[in-house]
């Protein structure tokens, strides 16, 4: 099979939906999605020599795309970096789990069971409530949960892109899940 | 015995051993933490799903419907053709 030669203009009408909805998915606000799929195409294009034809056109443009979505994580955890004291020191996040005096579960924050979390709630919904507790997590945590669990990054690329120490990036990781665990819980997923 | 490590290090090395497995000494003091522990043996499990939910959320977040609009393509042509 002939590999086809990109044509840059037909970009957005052939892939332009695809990378969107992928974008989408990620970032949920709809303009900046927008914007990642524009730079996308804009930096494809700077890189039009680049382009080797054993890719195909379409997933070499999903490459450019899942990198700018990890540009886009980067800024928004270097935007409100935690300084390395509130990390290390323990901080307030862990005192609202946990008893300072023992390290023990605080009573009412200590996990409920989830049971029948699957049965109670329509995957649509538990996808729904999980996105609305991710959006409330701080940016930067958000960034790293999201780097993680959705992008499948590991923990040393996340620390290379986020210039996080390692000891740094399990606090933010332990506390994202914490606050995410709760949140869930209190929509809908400990009432069973 | 669960006072051999405390929830707060217990929940915290459940979440650095998905990615790198801890010494054996640890393993064991996390073990036995668990055993004896109901509330972190939930939170074992629960924040395996999590990770799970935020997968299988960020695949099927989107419907298949949603695209880019006409106006938003016109915009990409033009700045591609303006930068070409």
């Amino acid at each position: 099979m002939t590999p086809s030669i990109p044509v840059p203009a037909q970009w957005p009408d052939r892939y332009g939906d695809e990378l969107y909805r992928f974008a989408l998915s990620r970032v949920s606000a709809a303009d900046v999605a927008e914007e990642l799929v524009q730079d996308t195409f804009l930096s494809a294009l700077d890189g039009l020599a680049t382009f080797r034809a054993e890719a195909s056109e379409r997933t070499w443009l999903f490459i450019i795309l899942r990198r700018k979505i990890i540009d886009h994580y980067r800024r928004q955890a270097r935007a409100t970096h935690v300084g390395l004291d509130e990390i290390s020191d323990g901080g307030s996040a862990e005192a609202d789990f946990f008893t300072p005096e023992n390290g023990h579960w605080n009573g009412p924050q200590a996990p409920a069971s989830w049971l029948q979390a699957d049965a109670a709630l329509e995957q649509q919904e538990l996808h729904e409530i999980l996105q609305r507790c991710q959006q409330r997590l701080p940016p930067q945590q958000g960034a790293v949960f999201a780097l993680r669990f959705v992008e499948e990054l590991s923990a040393a690329e996340i620390c290379q892109e986020l210039g996080l120490s390692s000891a740094n990036y399990w606090v933010i990781v332990h506390r994202a899940k914490l606050q995410l665990r709760r949140c869930l819980e209190k929509h809908g997923l400990g009432k069973n | 015995m669960r006072r051999l490590i405390t929830c707060q290090n217990a929940t915290l090395l459940l979440e650095k051993q998905a990615d790198q497995p801890a010494p054996r000494a640890l393993r064991a003091s996390l073990w036995l933490h668990l055993r004896y522990c109901p509330d972190c043996n939930r939170y074992a499990t629960q924040t395996v799903q999590i990770a799970e939910w935020a997968r299988a959320s960020a695949a099927t977040r989107v419907s298949s419907s949603v695209g880019l609009s006409d106006a938003a393509k016109q915009r990409m042509r033009e700045r591609l053709a303006a930068a070409g």
